[in-house]
């Protein structure tokens, strides 16, 4: 008889205690999956609230931009920068803007803000600017106006209708000014983008800028958050000098060090959870063997080969490591896709908190195949270890003492 | 011993007076240019690797303490008005209507987008006061014969310089050259006087380009259209109201 198939009738010679065993494997992948599903999620639900609105997933910007960010360093809205960007799939929008900073100034009173020339229907599109709308209406395309965020508002001490004074640098580094009337007004829910936020038409912050037919970035949308690297590579060898093509990552580096300090974190509560698990296996393992001792005696003094026990017990072990990791595996992937589909919302403080960061209050999964990989590999590898002490154990044999026992 | 002391007088007749001849070589150039007041209409030309443009604008200096810029040209920036009242300066901006008060720590950043300062600018005229003044030697520059004249700042004037070498023309008494640096003793921006030209009552160069030494293809050209020296001008004139006003 081949040695897999008596393991795996072994195992079912005492259910209970192959189920308690298997149990103990199922729970603890269930929970390790569960909690790097929920910390991916909530890492993506992330980059999907602030870098969806701020940066986008991409821009192509003028390569010495982002060091400088000065309107010298703008480039010409031309068609071959379009033509070099169809044909990528992944790319579903593209949106202008001319960024930069300016004085906004009521009265007596004086605020720096960033001023951005949006194409309005199109950052509606991509960014959904509108939605923070709080008062008065969104820009439209050609609008003079001007809309800002809440906070600066209040500290402008103006509102809607009112007229302001912005003073800035212009692209040939010369003083602009203009005055603007108040259309609207957004409220974030990030504070730090309340306190310093403006928007004004392209073509209007172009006149203002004295910077006609120039942007500082194209923003791109790209379809699944996990093309980036996949789009950025196909546009590098596409985009020529001056072009490049940034990453939010490069945009928002204090981000991408959250996320990784975050992560950090989470190693240390996976790593005590692995510990965890792998004791429990390790307990059972140890209790089966224990549970045996007369059976294996008895096996070995009737001339089974100690190094065929051994196999039969890996074996054993190895089997109910694998049904312990794809039964957890099989019944997490629906309960987090469940969550998926209903995240549990967050509320009171954790709530507030997270809204404070312009992050959506819910608790988010994440059905990325890491998660599920890494859940699988590290606690299979677990077993495997353990399953060196059946074996060890059959080697060291002391017929007549397990006999005796 | 007696004689000797004479002696060296004789030898090295520099010795006595030289460092109050360097200061009068200055301040006889800086006269030339400045007079008691002048007028003039100023063209400008800003030179980047991407771009070009040009200004022009009207000014209006009387003494070391009083100026007063009105650009006429491009028409996006005409009317802006920069006024300089002792150490003080302020920006007029029509557009928004608005009188802004350029503070102290905005001295050293570009004017208009040119390769000058603020600064620049204004405290131009504290070259005579501010600074101790050295003849290092005579240089032939474009066949004039110079006074090569090093300028230290006094330890506690206000001036943003570590240090200015000028070249005084010997015959004519105006500079030709200047290069500025910074305290660490760096090159920083070089200016050279050309198309010397008779303005009227006194001969002086009218084109001046400013190119900073460590920007590849940036420079500024500043051309004297047209200049009049000691013309009578009222301190009054030199106002805040006024700069509300001029056309």
């Amino acid at each position: 008889m081949k040695t897999y198939k008596m393991a795996w009738r072994n195992l079912w010679r005492n259910r209970r205690r192959t189920l308690i065993t298997v149990s103990s494997i199922f729970f603890g992948v269930l929970m390790a999956t569960l909690m790097s599903s929920m910390q991916e999620g909530s890492y993506s639900n992330m980059i999907k609230n602030i870098v969806k609105f701020y940066s986008g997933y991409l821009q192509i910007q003028e390569e010495e931009y982002w060091d400088h960010r000065t309107l010298y360093y703008s480039f010409e809205e031309e068609d071959f920068l379009h033509k070099s960007l169809t044909g990528i799939d992944q790319i579903i929008m593209i949106t202008p803007r001319l960024e930069s900073f300016a004085l906004i100034s009521s009265g007596e009173i004086t605020q720096t803000s960033s001023v951005i020339g949006i194409d309005p229907q199109k950052e509606e599109q991509m960014t959904n600017l509108s939605r923070w709308i709080s008062r008065g209406d969104y820009l439209t395309t050609g609008s003079s106006n001007i809309i800002l965020a809440e906070k600066l508002a209040d500290n402008l001490n103006v509102d809607l209708k009112d007229t302001i004074a912005l003073l800035g640098q212009g692209y040939y580094g010369n003083t602009v000014a203009a005055e603007f009337i108040i259309s609207g007004i957004l409220k974030f829910p990030n504070p730090e983008l309340n306190k310093g936020f403006a928007y004004l038409d392209l073509n209007t912050a172009q006149t203002f800028y004295s910077s006609e037919g120039k942007l500082t970035s194209l923003a791109l949308m790209i379809e699944e958050y996990t093309d980036l690297n996949k789009v950025k590579r196909q546009l590098d060898t596409r985009l020529d000098s001056p072009y490049i093509a940034r990453t939010w990552k490069e945009m928002q580096p204090e981000m991408v060090q959250m996320i990784e300090s975050d992560r950090a974190g989470g190693v240390v509560m996976k790593a005590i959870l692995y510990i965890i698990i792998g004791f429990g296996i390790f307990g059972t393992i140890m209790m089966m063997v224990a549970e045996r001792k007369k059976e294996l005696g008895l096996m070995v003094a009737v001339g089974m080969q100690k190094f065929k026990l051994a196999s039969i017990l890996f074996q054993e072990t190895l089997f109910i490591g694998l049904i312990g990791v794809i039964s957890g595996i099989l019944i997490s992937i629906p309960l987090i896709y469940y969550f998926i589909q209903n995240p549990i919302p967050l509320t009171g403080k954790a709530a507030e908190a997270v809204i404070n960061m312009g992050i959506e209050p819910v608790l988010a999964f994440s059905l990325e195949a890491k998660v599920f990989l890494n859940q699988l590999i590290t606690v299979f590898l677990i077993t495997i270890l353990v399953a060196f002490y059946p074996v060890l154990n059959i080697l060291n044999i002391k017929v007549i003492k397990y006999l005796q026992d | 011993m007696k004689c000797i002391v004479p002696l060296l007088i004789l030898l090295f007749p520099w010795f006595s007076g030289f460092s109050q001849d360097a200061k009068q070589i200055v301040k006889r150039a800086d006269d030339l240019m400045q007079g008691s007041s002048n007028t003039s209409e100023i063209f400008m030309k800003i030179h980047r690797p991407k771009w070009e443009r040009s200004l022009r604008m009207k000014s209006w200096v009387k003494g070391d303490d009083y100026a007063l810029i009105y650009i006429t040209e491009p028409a996006r920036e005409k009317g802006q008005v920069f006024l300089k009242r002792k150490r003080e300066m302020w920006n007029w901006l029509p557009s928004i209507n608005r009188t802004i008060k350029i503070p102290p720590s905005m001295m050293m950043q570009s004017w208009m987008g040119s390769d000058l300062t603020n600064d620049d600018l204004i405290n131009q005229s504290s070259i005579v006061k501010d600074y101790e003044h050295n003849i290092l030697e005579k240089e032939i520059l474009d066949n004039e014969e110079c006074f090569k004249i090093e300028l230290i700042p006094h330890d506690q004037a206000p001036v943003v310089w570590g240090k200015i070498i000028t070249w005084i023309s010997v015959t004519d008494g105006y500079s030709l050259k200047n290069e500025y640096f910074d305290e660490d003793g760096y090159l920083v921006n070089t200016e050279i006087m050309s198309q010397v030209k008779n303005v009227g009552d006194r001969t002086i160069p009218t084109r001046f380009m400013v190119i900073p030494a460590n920007k590849k293809d940036y420079y500024t050209e500043m051309r004297f259209e047209q200049i009049s020296f000691n013309d009578p001008i009222d301190e009054g004139f030199f106002s805040l109201q006024n700069m509300k006003r001029i056309r």
